[in-house]
């Protein structure tokens, strides 16, 4: 059906798209944006490698959300977390800790575990499970991911402590 | 997996949605988050021309407390910001937990208590792609007179897989429905219906726009039963409110989720409880009436005895539970 | 005996993966991610029959439809054979749900479904075979002619004399078990992208354990020259013994790619994905052992009946790794072992994680466990007792010249407080133990074991590694850099890895059996010591000392006991380079196992779980995993331990969630919602203990930790559920209502 002249602002950028109605934001980005990192998985919302960041920061699965529907509002994905030329402090666990190994599902879990930490810094391990659970993994067993998260948190609030004092 | 084409339509005000819903009558679904819309579509069980998209509609986003003490949460609010909003934690706790308890948080973060009170029935026949379906029958919800659910039904037999329909019942909550001839108040337990394909009152061209929780007069449980936690339908889940002393008891209601096409008010059970009280045999014994209560559901997890055993327990530790909340007090 | 951990500066330091921060910003490239101009989607028709004869295939209406560009039916794939007996699309009949039947190429995703779903088949319903025991039946119809009895593959083997042992043994034990169908449930679904534009050459990229096997395969399915072929392998999002060999798709997506002149992606959809995947069938273990009643075990008969499905393909090797199993852990005098393959008209099944061993493993270790208990010992002591050691020679053959079994057993027990808690657990809480071993490759499975590198120093003191060993997230690229910087003084950090294109990498038969450390590694090592032996004379020179006196470390290169002297590795590098010679600095190196038959090396290990028991729902909770791997060397401490939850996480989700449900020859469950692999709540804490007996034959004494430690999670925790309960569930997935059922029992 009639497609839809949309504005979609990913990480921070404005692409003017033509979009069909049917068609999800996880096949937008990646078929029209080209933006590949966000991965396609089982495109019925139970693998969570699709997973990208909403208006507010929160997870949200790009496989069951409409493109048109994404109109103007922002979105984060995984190429806009880096911090300059610096990884974010999640990636930054993920890699140092062992949280990585095929990366397939990786952006995904990168995803939902920085949407978990935006907004809470001192999660408990129940809130790790709890922001984790919707995503899969199959390599790590969930063990390094978790450690990491936790690393990650530590990180975020020496950041806080840091630059409340300065 | 892809989504079939339609028209979509973004409604500016809710007078506008409910416009275009009289105006295309059966070819017209409506979305509020999706999740669970958008795979039946992908799995090509609901083909809608035009699409009505709910989302951000102001009028579905309140959450206001009444005159009388009621809460009127409206039917467009995620199931995040619900979980996390401190009056329905203070105030009913167990509804927090069914709301936090669907699927995960990614779902949480896109569904809505709308969808989730209005999502439609499952089971493993049908909820699976066209060309995996293809190598079966059809059946009620396609194109067949028949349920492989079970074979001697005349009607469909998809189970009800809200979790907050059962604790809305058990919290005698209603919904309030919208359509251009105005507007209806529902409680919850008439909402529902006994039939998988048709298992809510809701007529065409209506839209529900908010469920009323009335102020608690008791206490309250929910429990769930799923393989893993924080991601999976229920197994079978239960949602009980009760009013009065363990001792001697003012109201009792009890109910079932994911167990027939409708969420089950368990009477009997409910009945048990009323006479005796709540204490460890009247618990063994509405457990047990539970049990018994329940159709013959296969279920391919599990053999169909098992089924019943795993509610039992569930009913039991739940009612437990309920119980030894009024002693901690 | 007790072998010197050689210093070393690189190796056995926590390294981050090297392809790390690509993997966690988005970068990484996968095979869906392949976008290739003209490129055309693919879509396959498959059959909604158990077994149908084809009477008639219309491709009319697809053809019809714009921007289809390719149809294929039986009549374009004559010729082409998958494994022994399976067409690539069957000329007569289909003989399981799903089989593929046709297949379309068209200008989008969308476009190419509407167009098979416009190809009419007309079918025949056949006869339907689902049942191993049925289809064993004398009357039973036969389904491949050539399999007899539809007895795909049989293996019997007798060592010693069996049945004079058994006469001899006080306690003599009997036990059957069963592993259902299970699926690997990799992150990346099955795809891949064929460049056949030309038909004289095959350009495919897509995730694999093998490009070598998959070369091979493609050339001889389409008859090219195996350097026609070029694989492309970018990341594989893991492996789990599923991406060992070719599958239908990659030879449809070539198919089409070459009659539609343009290249073809083909992706599994939904539960396509369980089709495609074909991981273990239901496989029964009729075991029986006898031991002396000190303790000894002194026999074991095996007797496994597998389910393989409408064809086979690779499976047979599951009876050679299963048969080797039996003489592994313990120096036993007698065994008599009997594996056969029967076809049935469900999916031509292949490996789980854990290639079939696991899963062997599960049955074994059980057993063991419950002999143990019949001759009144503590399994520990048990194991303790009749664990193999190093210097042991199998009865077919196999030598440990490393074995830390001991160790592992002991170390874990103690870390586990295993004295304090078996037997003496409240009701419903209990405590289990798993052993295992495991070989770093198997030469005899292949005509050689081969891997290859080289290695490309360049003027700026770094190098590139070539390695032929695709990385699916076991850390081999990084792994097999830090066994290149060690030799060559430098840092992981410097080395280039390159690899996954078959064009320039060099041989190797890929990541499973366990072989990428113990034989990528050696040939790492080998390939970065010839390109170092190519630097020791200029190096020599500049220092005004004898070559072998040199030392190549931290980036420097000095003469041993004066690092006053270094200089820096660069200017060797450049010296050598850049000499009048004009010089050119490449190692190679390679590694084959240089017996008959066989490995080197065998890893070992030994893990304790501990669960709980609802005794009302039959819930099993693992709330603590205590494991140990004798790896021989930890080359990368944080991968081996990564390699290790990996590996429980799978154990415990095949053990106690797993399975695919099958219905009238369907997958019931194919979902990642349906398919319940466990997520973050479930896992229980993990303690790791890595056992170090520096093997003479690996890469600074490394072994493996690919897939041993998923060998002893299965029977630990089916192990812990007996001692919890009281009895054995011999049946995995050990699911809530199965363990109900023998509590009731
Ligand atoms: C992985 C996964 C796990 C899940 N687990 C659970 C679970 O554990 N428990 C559970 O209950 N659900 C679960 N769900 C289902 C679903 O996501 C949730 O129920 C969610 O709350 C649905 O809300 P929604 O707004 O997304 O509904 P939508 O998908 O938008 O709609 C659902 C249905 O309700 C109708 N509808 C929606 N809004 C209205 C309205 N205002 N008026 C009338 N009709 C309306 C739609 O037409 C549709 O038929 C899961 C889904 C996924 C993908």
């Amino acid at each position: 059906m009639a497609k839809q002249l949309i504005t979609l602002i990913v990480n921070g950028d404005s692409y003017e798209v033509a979009a069909a109605p049917h068609q999800t934001l996880l096949e937008v980005m990646r078929d029209i944006l080209n933006m590949t990192g966000t991965k396609r998985g089982c495109t019925a919302g139970s693998c969570g490698v699709c997973t990208v960041n909403g208006e507010q920061g929160e997870a949200i699965l790009s496989c069951l959300a409409l493109a048109v529907e994404w109109d103007g509002r922002p979105v984060t994905t995984i190429e806009g977390v880096e911090e300059g030329d610096k990884l974010h402090p999640v990636q930054q666990a993920f890699l140092e800790y062992g949280a990585v190994q095929c990366g397939f599902c990786t952006p995904g879990l990168v995803m939902s575990a920085k949407a978990l930490l935006d907004v809470n810094t001192d999660p408990t391990e129940a809130d790790i499970n709890e922001a984790m659970a919707g995503a899969i993994c199959r390599c790590t067993g969930h063990i390094k991911v978790k450690k990491a998260i936790r690393e990650a948190a530590k990180a975020l609030r020496e950041r806080e402590v840091n630059d409340g004092a300065s | 997996m892809q989504l079939p084409p339609f028209e979509y339509i973004r409604p500016e005000s809710l007078a506008e949605g409910l416009q275009a819903l009289a105006e295309h009558g059966d070819k017209i679904a409506i979305m509020s988050g999706g999740s669970d819309l958008l795979i039946n579509m992908k799995f090509r069980l609901d083909g809608p021309e035009y699409l009505l998209s709910l989302n951000g509609l102001p009028e579905l986003q309140l959450i206001e407390e009444l005159d009388d003490g009621s809460l009127r949460i409206g039917a467009g609010c995620k199931l995040t910001e619900l979980a996390n909003n401190a009056l329905i934690k203070e105030r009913y706790p167990a509804l927090q937990a069914a709301i936090f308890s669907v699927g995960s948080r990614h779902v949480r973060n896109m569904g809505t208590i709308g969808g989730n009170i209005c999502l439609d029935t499952r089971c493993w026949y049908t909820n699976q792609s066209e060309t995996w379906r293809d190598t079966r029958d059809g059946c009620f919800k396609t194109d067949s007179e028949q349920c492989h659910v079970i074979k001697t039904t005349t009607k469909c037999h998809a189970l009800s897989s809200t979790d907050s329909g059962p604790m809305l019942i058990a919290l005698d909550a209603s919904v309030v429905l919208a359509s251009q001839a105005g507007e209806r108040v529902v409680p919850v337990r008439e909402f529902y219906q006994d039939d998988g394909l048709d298992h809510t009152v809701l007529e065409p061209g209506e839209v529900l726009v908010a469920v009323i929780v009335p102020p608690p007069r008791g206490r309250a449980v929910f429990a769930k039963l799923a393989q893993r936690e924080g991601l999976d339908f229920a197994a079978g889940s239960f949602a009980a409110a009760v009013s009065g002393s363990n001792e001697k008891l003012d109201s009792v209601c009890l109910v079932m989720g994911s167990v027939a096409p409708e969420p089950r008010v368990m009477e009997q059970a409910g009945k048990i409880l009323m006479d005796a009280g709540l204490t460890d045999e009247s618990i063994d014994a509405a457990a047990g009436a539970a049990r018994l209560s329940l159709d013959e559901v296969t279920n391919l997890f599990t053999p169909p005895g098992y089924k019943k055993r795993l509610i039992r327990a569930l009913v039991k530790d739940a009612l437990t539970e309920l119980r030894d909340q009024a002693v901690r007090g | 005996m007790a072998r010197v951990k050689e210093d070393t500066a690189v190796v056995g330091k926590n390294w981050a993966r090297l392809d790390g921060a690509d993997k966690v910003s988005g970068r990484s490239i996968f095979a869906d991610d392949v976008r290739l101009t003209g490129m055309l989607y693919g879509k396959v028709v498959r059959s909604p029959h158990v077994h149908a004869r084809i009477l008639s295939i219309d491709t009319s209406a697809a053809e019809a439809l714009a921007g289809v560009k390719a149809v294929i039916t039986p009549e374009d794939a004559k010729d082409i054979w998958l494994g022994i007996n399976q067409p690539l699309l069957p000329t007569e009949s289909v003989m399981h749900v799903g089989h593929e039947v046709a297949a379309v190429a068209a200008i989008s995703e969308e476009i190419a479904a509407r167009a098979a779903a416009l190809i009419k088949v007309e079918y025949e319903p056949l006869t339907e075979l689902l049942d191993v025991e049925k289809a064993m039946e004398d009357d039973a119809l036969q389904l491949h002619e050539k399999a007899k009895g539809n007895i795909a593959w049989k293996q019997e083997e007798e060592h010693g004399d069996p049945d004079a042992v058994f006469a001899a043994c006080d306690v003599i034990r009997e036990d059957t078990y069963i592993t259902n169908p299970s699926h690997n449930c990799f992150a990346e679904y099955h795809v891949c992208v064929a460049d056949f534009s030309s038909p004289a050459k095959l350009k495919m990229w897509t995730p694999t354990q093998t490009a070598m096997l998959f070369q091979q395969s493609l050339a001889a399915g389409f008859k090219l020259p195996v350097s026609d072929v070029r694989l492309l392998t970018l990341n594989t999002g893991g492996g789990f013994t599923g991406r060992t060999s070719t599958r239908p798709h990659h030879f449809l997506a070539a198919l089409l790619s070459r009659k539609a002149g343009r290249p073809v992606r083909l992706r599994s959809a939904g539960d396509e994905e369980f089709i495609m995947s074909r991981a273990g069938g239901r496989v029964t273990y009729k075991l029986r052992s006898g031991a002396t009643k000190d303790g000894k075990l002194k026999v074991i008969e095996a007797d496994l009946l597998f389910d393989t499905g409408a064809y086979i393909e690779s499976q047979m090797i599951v009876t050679t790794l299963t048969s080797k199993y039996i003489h592994a852990l313990y120096p036993i005098e007698a065994s008599r072992y009997r594996g056969r393959l029967i076809h049935t008209n469900n999916l031509p099944y292949y490996f789980h994680h854990g290639g079939g061993i696991a899963q062997f493993q599960f049955a074994l270790g059980q057993h063991m466990d419950a002999l143990a208990r019949d001759l009144g010992m503590d399994p520990v002591e048990f194991n303790l007792q009749n664990a193999v050691e190093e210097g042991y020679t199998t009865m077919d053959g196999a030598f440990y010249a490393s074995c830390g079994l001991k160790e592992c057993i002991e170390k874990t027990a103690a870390l586990a407080g295993w004295k304090d808690k078996y037997g003496k657990l409240p009701k419903f809480k209990g405590i289990g133990i798993g052993i295992g071993a495991m070989a770093s490759g198997a030469k005899g499975l292949f005509r050689h074991d081969t891997s290859a590198a080289f290695v490309k120093v360049t003027e700026d003191g770094k190098a590139s590694l070539f390695v032929g060993i695709p990385d699916m997230g076991q850390s081999s690229h990084t792994t097999m850099a830090i066994i290149c910087a060690e030799v060559l003084g430098i840092s992981p950090e410097d080395i280039n890895v390159v690899s996954g294109d078959t064009d320039s990498d060099p041989l190797d038969v890929g990541a499973f059996i366990q072989r990428g450390t113990f034989n990528t590694g050696n040939a790492t090592k080998n390939a970065a010591m010839d390109a170092r032996d190519q630097l020791t004379k200029k190096a020599a020179e500049l220092l005004e000392v004898e070559e072998a006196v040199l030392v190549f470390r931290d980036r420097r290169v000095y003469p041993e006991g004066q690092e006053d002297k270094a200089i820096p590795f660069k200017k060797v590098v450049y010296e050598t380079l850049h000499s009048q010679e004009g010089r050119f600095v490449m190692g190679r190196g390679f590694y084959s196992s240089p017996l008959e038959k066989g490995t080197m090396a065998y890893s070992f290990g030994a893990q304790i779980a501990e669960v709980t028991v609802d005794p009302g729902t039959g819930v099993v909770t693992v709330d603590k995993m205590t494991a140990s791997h004798d790896v021989g060397r930890a080359i990368n401490p944080r991968i081996v331990e990564g390699q290790m939850d990996g590996q429980i996480f799978s154990g415990m989700s095949q053990v106690l969630y797993e399975e695919i449900l099958m219905e009238d020859g369907q997958v019931m469950n194919p979902s990642r919602l349906d398919y319940k692999m466990p997520r973050a709540f479930e896992m229980p804490e993990v303690e790791h203990i890595i056992v170090e007996s520096i093997d003479p034959n690996g890469p600074f004494g490394a072994k493996e930790v690919g897939e041993g430690p998923i060998v002893c999670t299965m029977q630990a925790i089916a192990n812990a559920v007996t001692n919890a309960i009281g009895t054995q569930v011999k049946e995995m997935p050990l699911s809530p209502w199965r363990v109900i059922k023998a509590i009731k029992d």
